[in-house]
This record gives structure tokens, sequence and C-alpha cells, in this order.
């Protein structure tokens, strides 16, 4: 794991570790060659001392050249394990005794050095004087020490500084251990509350606070953000549900709205119904009457007479026809809906063969394409196929070379069914009126007709589920687009 | 061993010249080793020198002389005076007696009795006639003998470290 991976709390060991592990290998270093210097030291006065005694004591051995007694002082030394060599050298640097007395030779150097006492490969030599009385110099004492004494002490001070170094890297991790706690405890809280928080999306969560330092103000402020989350996530499940609580007062109220409309459509339906069917009794008593009244007693009427009877006999007929017409609109919406798979093309066929039947001397173009169907009510669909083919083949009477087209197109993944003449056409400002019930556009003496059609014709298109509209421009024809 | 061998041609090198070579040194140590009691002359200024002198034929030649030469006691300088007669010598500190006065040893050490002079001598029973200090030769090395007796006599203090080194005999009771 990279260190930056850490946790926290292994960081902040590590930390106090790498510190304190730091000062205490440089206290040691400084205390073991403190140790050392001094001891060296130490040693190096101590053989000083003690040169100069033995100095003191061989200067007649010196003066008189006795070999014996010199040879006598030297050999005190061996009380000290550590004088590894000695030698006495007269006034002309020859010597007069050894220590040991049979030395080996290279513990002797064969004639006097400078005075002064000096670590050198591996021991601690002296040169001292040897002087009786202010300058009288009689020769020099050589004495060589080995340096174990040097390299115990250093070994002793080194297992000295490794234990304490040991014993206060291991007080030095229990204290880091405890104590990084005080920092690394209220992080990991933290952490664990923004996790908690996160994960489980509970806003109500607060990390516990330890102090009042910068941790502290760290936990009150994500405290505090917690808080206002929480504040806002229960304005806006507030909002929510208010909002939801109106959805559902409208939807209510527009279903309410719509059950009126309904009530109000079929009470107005029924109404026309019965208008209508009643009308017609009056209506046929009229005609039938105006009818006797022309062939009994058309003789001895003069001809105005006649002629104001025969309109009589149309406007009733006229009025019959309009009588019918709103009694089919009113049946397309009693009438129950059979569903069925319909041939529009073959329907629309049979349609184009009746119209043409009825009026054989006008030559109108019909296109069909062949193979349009749809799913519906055969009987409601041939009202709408027959209102939209004879509109074409009405509204192009004045028309050189008219022509009526039944097609359809595919849009938007849907099946659109297209009527098209090239007829008198509309204005595009009247579009919303033309689906409207006795709405015309055109007066009857230039088209006849009653308005009720294509609203007929919508409502059918309605029931099914579907849409209609139209396009169109004055003189040059119309076009209808329903679907279903 | 090499070191063993160059001592040895160190002690075995002409031993004649040698030999007052090393006694003219160790009549000059004496002066560091030896206490004269004061005298009425020492803290005048300038100090009297302290002299060391030879009576009789002097076997030194010229080592005595190159070996005290710039050479003081304190402030004494140290001087050596030869003289041919025991009237000629004076206050002197030391005084060597030649081989060549062997017949007047006697004469010369009752002319400085109870005088604070140390008598040397290389002459066969100088110490055992009176004489405080006799070079000998034992085994080939030049040693010092030393009668105490005479010394105290003297009143000369003869340091210890000197009496360790050397060899030290009593005046014969007659």
């Amino acid at each position: 794991m990279a260190i930056r991976d850490w946790p926290i709390k292994r960081k902040l060991t590590a930390i106090l570790l790498l510190i304190s592990g730091l000062v205490l290998l440089l206290t040691s270093a400084a205390f073991v060659t403190y140790e050392i210097v001094t001891f060296r030291q130490t040693i190096r006065s101590q053989l000083a001392t003690r040169s100069r005694i033995l100095a003191a004591n061989s200067t007649a051995a010196l003066a008189f050249a006795n070999e014996a007694d010199a040879r006598e002082i030297l050999g005190a030394l061996k009380y000290d394990p550590h004088m590894v060599a000695a030698a006495l050298y007269d006034r002309n640097g020859r010597i007069l005794a050894t220590y040991p007395a049979a030395p080996s030779a290279d513990l002797i150097p064969a004639a006097p050095q400078p005075d002064g006492y000096r670590f050198e490969g591996g021991h601690l030599v002296g040169f001292t004087p040897v002087a009786q009385g202010e300058n009288q110099r009689l020769g020099t004492l050589y004495i060589a020490s080995d340096t174990k004494a040097v390299s115990d002490a250093l070994r002793l001070s080194g297992v000295i500084a490794i234990v304490v170094l040991a014993i206060a890297m291991l007080a030095a991790y229990a204290l880091a251990a405890a104590l990084q706690g005080r920092i690394s405890a209220p992080i990991l809280a933290l952490a664990e509350t923004a996790t908690a928080a996160s994960t489980r999306q509970d806003y109500s969560l607060r990390a516990p606070k330890f102090g009042h330092d910068e941790l502290g103000v760290l936990t009150g402020s994500f405290n505090q953000m917690l808080g206002r989350i929480e504040e806002q996530k229960q304005e806006l499940q507030q909002h929510a549900t208010r909002l939801e609580q109106r959805v559902a007062e409208r939807t209510k109220e527009l279903e309410r709205r719509a059950l009126e409309l309904q009530a109000a459509n079929s009470e107005l339906d029924a109404f026309a119904y019965s208008v209508s069917h009643d009308l017609r009794a009056p209506l046929r008593s009229i005609d039938g009457f105006s009818q006797v009244l022309l062939e009994d007693y058309g003789a001895q009427l003069d001809e105005g007479g006649r002629d104001s009877l025969q309109r009589v006999r149309a406007a009733s007929q006229r009025m019959a026809t309009l009588i019918d017409d709103l009694l089919k609109l009113a049946r397309v919406t009693r009438t129950e809906m059979r569903t069925e798979r319909v041939d529009l093309s073959g329907m629309a066929r049979e349609i184009v063969l009746d119209i043409q039947r009825t009026a054989p001397d006008r030559q109108v173009e019909f296109a069909i394409a062949p193979g349009l169907e749809a799913q519906g009510d055969s009987r409601l669909l041939r009202v709408v196929l027959d209102n939209l083919l004879r509109n074409g083949w009405k509204y192009t009477g004045k028309q050189a070379q008219p022509r009526v087209e039944f097609t359809a197109v595919d849009e938007n993944g849907g099946r659109v069914f297209v009527v098209k003449d090239n007829g008198a056409g509309f204005d595009m400002k009247y579009a919303d009126k033309l689906f409207g019930v006795f709405q015309r556009l055109h007066s009857i003496t230039e088209f006849e007709g009653t308005g009720v059609g294509l609203a007929t014709v919508r409502r059918i298109i309605n029931r099914h589920g579907g849409r209609i509209w139209a396009e169109g421009i004055v003189d040059q024809g119309a076009t209808f687009y329903f679907t279903l | 061993m090499a070191l063993m061998s160059s001592l040895l041609l160190v002690q075995g090198e002409s031993p004649r010249t040698s030999e007052y070579q090393l006694k003219a040194v160790f009549l000059f140590n004496f002066v560091q080793f030896v206490d004269w009691p004061p005298s009425a002359t020492q803290d005048s200024q300038p100090p009297p020198p302290l002299l060391i002198g030879i009576l009789g034929d002097d076997p030194f030649g010229a080592f005595l002389d190159e070996t005290v030469r710039g050479e003081r006691l304190g402030a004494r300088p140290i001087q050596v005076r030869r003289y041919r007669r025991i009237a000629d010598i004076e206050e002197c500190n030391i005084l060597f007696i030649s081989r060549s006065e062997n017949e007047r040893v006697a004469e010369i050490l009752a002319a400085v009795k109870n005088r604070p002079v140390l008598t040397v001598s290389d002459g066969d029973g100088f110490a055992s006639q009176g004489g405080i200090i006799q070079f000998f030769t034992d085994k080939n090395r030049i040693r010092i003998r030393i009668n105490l007796d005479a010394a105290e006599a003297a009143k000369l203090t003869i340091s210890s470290k000197l009496l360790r080194v050397a060899e030290v005999v009593r005046t014969p009771r007659r």
C-alpha cells in the first residue's frame, strides 16, 4: 500500500515514531560520541599521569644509566594489563630499558618521538620527558597502552544507547498509539458519519464532536451541512406531496367536468334526437298535404299559387334531409362500436360507383390507392369515407378536370389517410370552423349541403381515438388527413 | 632481536672513551640529586657559580666542559675548575679526585673534612676510605658506591633516588 493510502492512524503513529526515533538516534549518537571523546581524554590523561609518575621515579636510573633499576621501575607496569609496552631512552635517544624485558620489535620505536600523548595504530602512545629539577632533561619515557578500554567503553555505551533507544521507542510507540486517537478519532468519526450519510442517504445522522479545535469546527460545519440538507430534503418532500395533492385534485375536478360534459352532451344528443324524430311527423304531413293540394286542386290554382306550393314542398324536403343528417349525427354517438378489420380501398371504390350512378353526366377522376386497411367499425367508417369522397366530388363541380385522391402516408410510425381534391378549397383562417355543426364556408346556392357532414366525420374519428385535420387553398383544392 | 643487538652494540662501543664520557655526565647529574646546606653566598647577586673541581690529572678531557656548558642549577651557573694542589681547592661543591692522587686521598679528604664538598673518585676503596662517592665497574658497567656516613659528615643530603641506584656503604669502625 502506498504511504498516502495508509489510514490516518497509521500515518500519525508513523510520523510520531519517525520524529522520536530520529531525535533519540541523534541523542544516542551524541551520547556515545561524548562518552568516547571524554573516555579517550580520560585514559589519555591517566596515561599522562602514570607516565609522569614513572618518569619522576626513573630519573636516577637514567641519570646514572642503571639498567636494572630502570627495568624494575618499568616492570611495575605489569599490574596494569592495558599497558602493552614501555621504554626509557637516555639523553642521546638510546634505549636503556624496555617493558616487557624482551618486547617484540614493532612495539618500541627505535628513537624517541616528540613529547605528547596520541592514539596511534590501535594504541595510545605517550612520550614523556624525564627530568630532575627544573630543566635538566635526562631522557624520555615511552609508554604504549592498548585501546581495549576505549573499545570496551564504546561497546558499553553502545549497548546502553541501544537499550535506551529500544525502551524509548517502545514508550514512544505506546504514547503515539494512545495519543494519535486525539487527532484521528474525530476524523474517523467524521469519515464514518459522512460515509453512512452518503450510502444510506440518512441526513439525520450527526458526527460526534470531541473538542473545540479545528476538527471540532469542521465537525460542527459538517453537522450544520447535514442539517441544512435534511431541511431541504423535507421541504422538497413537502412540495412534492403538495404537488401530488394538487394534481389529484385537478384530476378529480377534470373527471367531474368530463362527466358533467358527457351528461350534458348525451342530454343534448337525446334532445336533438327526440326533436328531430318528433319534427319528422309534422313535416311529412306538410309535404304530403302540399302534394295532395297540388295534385287534386292544382287546376284550380293559378301559376303563383302552384309555385308557392312547389316551394313549400322543396323546403320541407330539404328540412327532412337536414333532420335525417341530424339523426345520423346523433346516432353516431349513440350506436355501439364493433371493431373489425376494414378494407378501406374496397369500401371507397363501392362509394365511388354509387356516386357515379347517381350523376352519370359528371366526369370526375377518382384515384384510390389499393390495399388500404384499418381497424374500426365498418358502418361508421363508411360514413366517413362517403362524406369525404362526396365532398371532394361536390366541390370539384366547377373544375375543368376534377380529380379526387384517396391515399395514405406513414408518418411518425402512424398511418395517416389522405383524401385530396383540386376543387374550391378554403381559406386556412377558417380551418377550425370546418368541423363544426351547421358551419358552412360556401353558400347553399354555390354548393348544396346541410353543414352536418364534417361534424359527423369528426365525431366518428374521435370515437375511434383518431384525429382529423384539413389544409386548403382557395380555388386550388382541399386535403383532409385523418388517423384511426 | 634486532633491537637487542643494537643495544649491545651501543654499550660495547669504544669502552675507554665512553667510560669518562659517562662519568662526566654522572658527575654533572650529581648536581640534581644532592642538596648542599645553605651557604652565606648563595643568595648574593649575581648568584655564585656551582663549582665542579678536578684535583690532579684531568681524565675527562673536553667531555666535562661540554657536558656542563650552559647548564645551571636554578640561577647558578655550573663551572669546572682544575686544581693541582690541595691548597688550591676553594669553595667547590663537587670535588673529583683523579687517580693520580690515589696516594694522597687520606690527606685530601682530611683537608675537605667537615666542609660541604661532595667528594668523588674512581679510585679503588675510595668510599671505604671516607670518600663520599666512588665509581666502580661491575660487569662492564659503571656503578656508584656511596658512603652515607661521609655524606652526613659533610652535611650533604643525597636523594633517595640516587641511593636507589647506588651501592651504599658505611665507614668501617676502627
